[in-house]
């Protein structure tokens, strides 16, 4: 039976407490780590020869969709009745969301250092401890809106500008593409400043901290950022349902620049056997309330 | 750094692989194609890390090719830039080194070894041609050097590298 994920500011009280606790027994296992090193394992920049499934890549919907699923197939094990939340951050924009409170996220990291010291994931509670990161630190970090330099959000017209975009994607299929939904919402530009970030690729930098590098998936925000992007790629496809729904739909050849380095609609996405086709519906599995 | 580095198999950009003839790794489709082939149960799907630590698997078979895909004209990505100096110094209390590696080590990351306090940072090339790091994977630099300056002002003064690559 599909179950709901819903927005993180209409859980209830029992239900954030429900997603916390699950994580953190994940975490407690072990095998929330091996996500945060899979992540790091797949994260190929797109100026090197080789395939990218994860970012800067058409794949980078349809893998994290299905990294997702592994996510909250692993929570459900733990307890049936947790679904991934979803943080709209065109809505929730500040620091003093609930989103950041005590009982779910927990807050920003403190000024000297960065360390996140409230709510579940603070290190000083002993059930949050970073073993698979870029920085020695065994403690979150978060540095929310970059205060020495502030930046925003991403904005609604952020989002809308990506919206718009009728083509999935476009060569040359990796963070040069000049148009696409695919680019626009992962957030690569060829700007500079604050601009050079949009949509997804913007959260990461609001954030800060572990979100910003090899170790995002260490803060657990991680996966509400991508349960929204997730849910955008569906209100991007019920907008154009015209549109091909995942490009390029074949393989690029010999001759290109993207030959065997990024997947087509009918090749198989790593890890998974699974093909990004597989991954155009997902109704029976979960779908998106308010 | 190596075991995780060795573990993805990775590939130096095309104009590092073409002095030296090296045959283009197999495609992680391949890996995990010999990984169903070798029965791995679907449930061991996490361990996937594991996998890549394995020796690089030989092609299975060739992926299909779409005839018709016109060539794209585009400048190869990740050409070094020419004569980039190597560095060695101290930025903000933190001594930061790099050089050029890709003529001994063509599976060098990014063509470069960058250390901060002896630590090595990972870089990856951008296909725009500038270099992303471990410590920020939003933001490419035009050099080695800006990649690891950045790097340090990420890190902030009380953090140090794990020395984890990518
Ligand atoms: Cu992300």
């Amino acid at each position: 039976m599909a179950h709901t994920r819903k927005n993180q500011s209409s859980l209830s009280r029992a239900e954030r407490r429900r997603f916390v606790d699950a994580v953190l027994k994940l975490k407690r296992r072990g095998e929330y780590d091996e996500f945060v090193r899979m992540h790091i394992d797949y994260y190929v920049s797109d100026g090197e020869d080789r395939l990218r499934v994860a970012h800067m890549t058409p794949s980078f919907f349809p893998w994290h969709r299905r990294f997702l699923i592994e996510f909250e197939r692993a929570l459900q094990r733990i307890d049936s009745g947790v679904t991934v939340p979803y943080w709209d951050w065109t809505k929730d924009r500040s620091p003093a969301a609930s989103l950041w409170g005590e009982d779910l996220m927990g807050g920003n990291g403190r000024r000297s250092d960065r360390r996140v010291t409230t709510g579940p994931f603070a290190y000083r509670n002993g059930h949050w401890v970073i073993k698979e990161g870029v920085t020695d630190g065994e403690f979150l970090t978060r540095d929310l809106g970059r205060p020495h330099d502030p930046l925003d959000l991403p904005t609604r017209r952020d989002v809308a500008w990506a919206m718009a975009d009728p083509r999935y994607d476009v060569p040359p299929w990796d963070s040069r593409a000049p148009r696409g939904f695919r680019n626009k919402l992962e957030g690569w530009t060829s700007a500079s400043g604050k601009e050079r970030w949009r949509n997804h690729n913007r959260v990461h930098r609001w954030v800060g901290g572990h979100m910003l590098g090899g170790g995002s998936v260490n803060d657990p925000v991680f996966w509400l950022n991508h349960a929204f992007v997730d849910l955008l790629w569906d209100r991007w496809r019920r907008r154009h349902p015209r549109s091909a729904p995942y490009l390029p739909a074949r393989p690029p050849g010999p001759g290109s620049s993207q030959y065997r380095r990024v997947v087509a609609r009918h090749e198989p996405m790593p890890p998974w056997d699974v093909r990004p086709d597989d991954l155009l519906e997902h109704k029976r599995l979960y779908t998106y309330g308010s | 750094m190596a075991p995780l580095l060795n573990r993805v198999g990775p590939v130096p950009s095309r104009a590092h692989t073409a002095p030296c003839q090296e045959p283009p790794a197999p495609r992680l489709i391949d890996r995990v194609t010999r990984r169903h082939l070798l029965g791995v149960a679907a449930s061991a799907l996490l361990a996937a890390g594991s996998v890549f630590r394995l020796a690089q698997a030989p092609r299975e078979a060739s992926p299909p090719v779409a005839l018709d895909d016109p060539p794209s004209g585009e400048p190869l990505p990740g050409a070094p830039l020419p004569g980039e100096p190597s560095f060695d110094e101290m930025y903000r209390g933190r001594r930061i080194q790099g050089e050029s590696v890709a003529s001994r080590d063509p599976h060098a990351p990014g063509g470069w070894s960058v250390t901060v306090d002896g630590r090595p940072l990972g870089l990856m090339r951008r296909a725009d041609g500038g270099y992303l790091s471990t410590v920020d994977h939003f933001q490419s630099y035009a050099t080695p050097l800006a990649a690891a300056r950045a790097a340090v002002d990420e890190l902030g003064p009380s953090q140090a590298l794990s020395g984890r690559g990518h």
